[in-house]
């Protein structure tokens, strides 16, 4: 059987979830070994052109390159994966979106005219391109990696995490830090995954993983935090400093 | 009914005899809301004077997240966990809980035997604690604040001694084996035994009807209450998660890296998350948080062989992050408040 054709790619993050594939110290040798990886510039600096069966891609869409880039990754690949949460939601750099203009950030921050650089506003890569799966994360979780990359190896579409923190978080048996302690815990709108790492240290979830799209209701939370004393511009800061860009319909009420 | 006495001084002595019978797991306090079953090595590490876990000791015998076995496509062959066999004492199990298991027994041990389950209960010791209600209570509502069978000995506090009801075969083993720390009870414990009943009994703050509640709920089907509970439920499945009486759970496959080895994973889940009625064709039965809301409390007041399917433990309510009041809910489906 010839191997699957693997691409793991960049546009504008901070590489840490291509840095999270070779953290992956006891799987790496059997990962390598189950593809033919065409590009993966965090590993090595060998790449080739030509069509791309399983396409990775991290970081977000913030330049006209990373544009051209990532319509020209889709066209080669049949399947694409949005890898980590700048690819996902937006993360960190898409924060601002909305609230002022791209012009006046560039103005403001590093006093430069619009086109100064090529610059666009941050946005995730659903966007502007078709994505097959989304791997969330900052950054993405070895375990969920390795479980979506042998779904498709095995000809199966991956598994989302399709509920909430709060889920893993009970199952761990951790004191709901919202029941306890009155925090601002994102965790009953953010997708599970991460084994609810944060509470299960006492801590709210700042929502690393980005929203539940489906099912959750934001708007219960927003009231439940402010009935808690917490101001909007807070929670929505909190929200947005992993997902810039909210999916349209999350903000609205029970679903 | 088989009755001894414990002299409380005499905890130590019992303690480490039920050690003999496997590892004992008991409440210890976790937070200011709740205790928590875990494994202790001496009496001072547990609290019986408790009001409830946030997770039900039912964990014990269907784990939270567990692999059921592993397999190798290779060799066509499948290996069990290694740790189903393990011997157990559940020590401090309130009335409420034990009623709750009695039901899932039913259905794990009886109606779809799970080897997992069975061999657990099997292998393990339940010993009950007499409790007092608090505010979120109603189990006397529920008809299950007294157990009567699914445990092996029941301690009922009567001050400085215990009253200790045995409810099983084993249970009766155990006191014969270790006679010196019992005896028999006198007229005065007997007294003693009813005065504490009396007390519990007259704590209940709270209480539902039960009565007929499967047609008050019927009735209630189109109900504008539904929606607003559902506004402002987080949909976040604790109340499940918490429920000792709950017993939905998902079952994934997966595959590692090699390809030919994996395992199969079972964890609790709860039907207030959405793809609990997802089915093939991506048809789902239950697709707004209003429907599954109602069909989470419509579950709850439904009886199953004259025991309704909620204990009145008062941790779905305890452990709502968004203040959702599930003896309110019901209250309000009654008519007894607006
Ligand atoms: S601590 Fe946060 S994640 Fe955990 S149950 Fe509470 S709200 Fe959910
Ligand atoms: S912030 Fe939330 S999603 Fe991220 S690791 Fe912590 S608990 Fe998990
Ligand atoms: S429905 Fe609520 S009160 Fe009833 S048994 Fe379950 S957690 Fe306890
Ligand atoms: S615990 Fe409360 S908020 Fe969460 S799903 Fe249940 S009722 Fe809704």
């Amino acid at each position: 059987m010839t191997k699957p054709r693997l691409g793991i790619f960049s546009l504008t993050g901070c590489a840490g979830d291509q840095l999270q594939i070779l953290n992956m110290e006891d799987e790496l040798l059997n990962l390598v070994a189950r593809f033919h990886i065409v590009d993966f510039q965090e590993g090595s600096s060998h790449k080739e052109s030509g069509p791309i069966d399983i396409a990775f891609v991290e970081g977000s869409v913030s330049t006209e390159t990373d544009l051209r880039h990532l319509k020209e990754i889709r066209e080669r690949s049949s399947v694409l994966i949005a890898f980590g949460n700048c690819a996902t939601d937006g993360c960190v750099q898409a924060m601002r979106n909305g609230e002022t203009t791209l012009a006046q950030r560039l103005k403001d921050v590093y006093g430069v005219e619009p086109d100064y650089y090529d610059a666009l506003e941050s946005k995730p890569i659903r966007e502007y391109v078709k994505v097959d799966f989304s791997i969330p994360g900052c950054p993405v979780e070895k375990d969920e990696v390795v479980k979506a990359i042998t779904s498709l190896l095995h000809g199966d579409s991956p598994l989302g995490y399709s509920y909430p923190v709060c889920v893993e978080c009970k199952l761990h048996e951790y004191p709901c830090v919202i029941v306890e302690d009155n925090k601002p815990c994102l965790g009953p709108v953010v997708r599970a995954g991460c084994e609810a790492r944060c509470p299960g240290l006492g801590l709210d979830c700042i929502g690393c993983r980005g929203p539940v799209e489906d099912g959750s209701n934001f708007a219960a939370e927003l009231q439940m935090l402010l009935d808690k004393g917490y101001t909007e511009e807070f929670i929505m800061n909190r929200l947005r400093i992993f997902s810039g860009e909210l999916p349209e319909d999350f903000l609205g009420g029970a679903k | 009914m088989l009755i001894n006495i414990l002299e409380k001084e005499n905890l130590v002595e019992f303690f480490e005899a039920m050690q003999s019978y496997g590892e004992v797991v008991a409440p210890v306090r976790a937070t200011d809301n709740a205790h928590r079953f875990q494994p202790v090595k001496g009496i001072d590490e547990l609290d019986l004077d408790y009001t409830r876990t946030m997770i039900p000791p039912k964990k014990y015998f269907i784990q939270p997240k567990e692999t059921l076995f592993t397999f190798n496509k290779e060799k066509e062959k499948y290996l069990e966990p290694p740790s189903i066999d393990k011997s157990m004492v559940l020590l401090g199990v309130h009335a409420c809980d034990i009623n709750a298991m009695n039901l899932l027994a039913r259905v794990f041990m009886e109606e779809l035997p799970d080897k997992y389950y069975l061999e657990r209960r099997k292998n393990s010791v339940i010993v009950g604690v007499s409790c007092t209600p608090d505010e979120k209570c109603f189990c006397k509502s529920t008809g299950t604040d007294y157990a009567q069978e699914g445990f092996e000995l029941f301690l009922h506090d009567i001050g400085d001694k215990y009253l200790v009801r045995v409810g099983s075969l084993k249970g009766h083993n155990i006191v014969k084996d270790h006679s010196e720390l019992f005896a028999a009870p006198e007229k005065g414990d007997l007294d003693a035994f009813k005065e504490a009943e009396k007390t519990r009994l007259s704590s209940f703050t709270i209480e539902i009807e039960m009565s007929g509640l499967q047609d008050h709920l019927d009735m209630s089907y189109d109900d504008p209450l539904w929606a607003e509970y559902a506004e402002k439920c987080l949909g976040c499945g604790s109340c499940n998660l918490v429920c000792p009486r709950c017993r939905c759970y998902d079952v994934q496959d997966y595959i590692n890296l090699d390809m030919n080895t994996g395992e199969r994973v079972r964890m609790w889940y709860s039907c207030m998350l959405k793809d609990h009625g997802l089915v093939a064709g991506g048809h789902n039965f239950r697709p707004t948080s209003m429907e599954r809301l109602r069909n989470r409390i419509n579950c709850k007041g439904s009886l199953r062989e004259e025991m309704p399917n909620c204990v009145g433990c008062g941790r779905c309510t305890v452990f709502c992050p968004a203040d959702i009041d599930f003896v309110e809910i019901l209250q309000k489906v009654r008519g007894d408040i607006k």
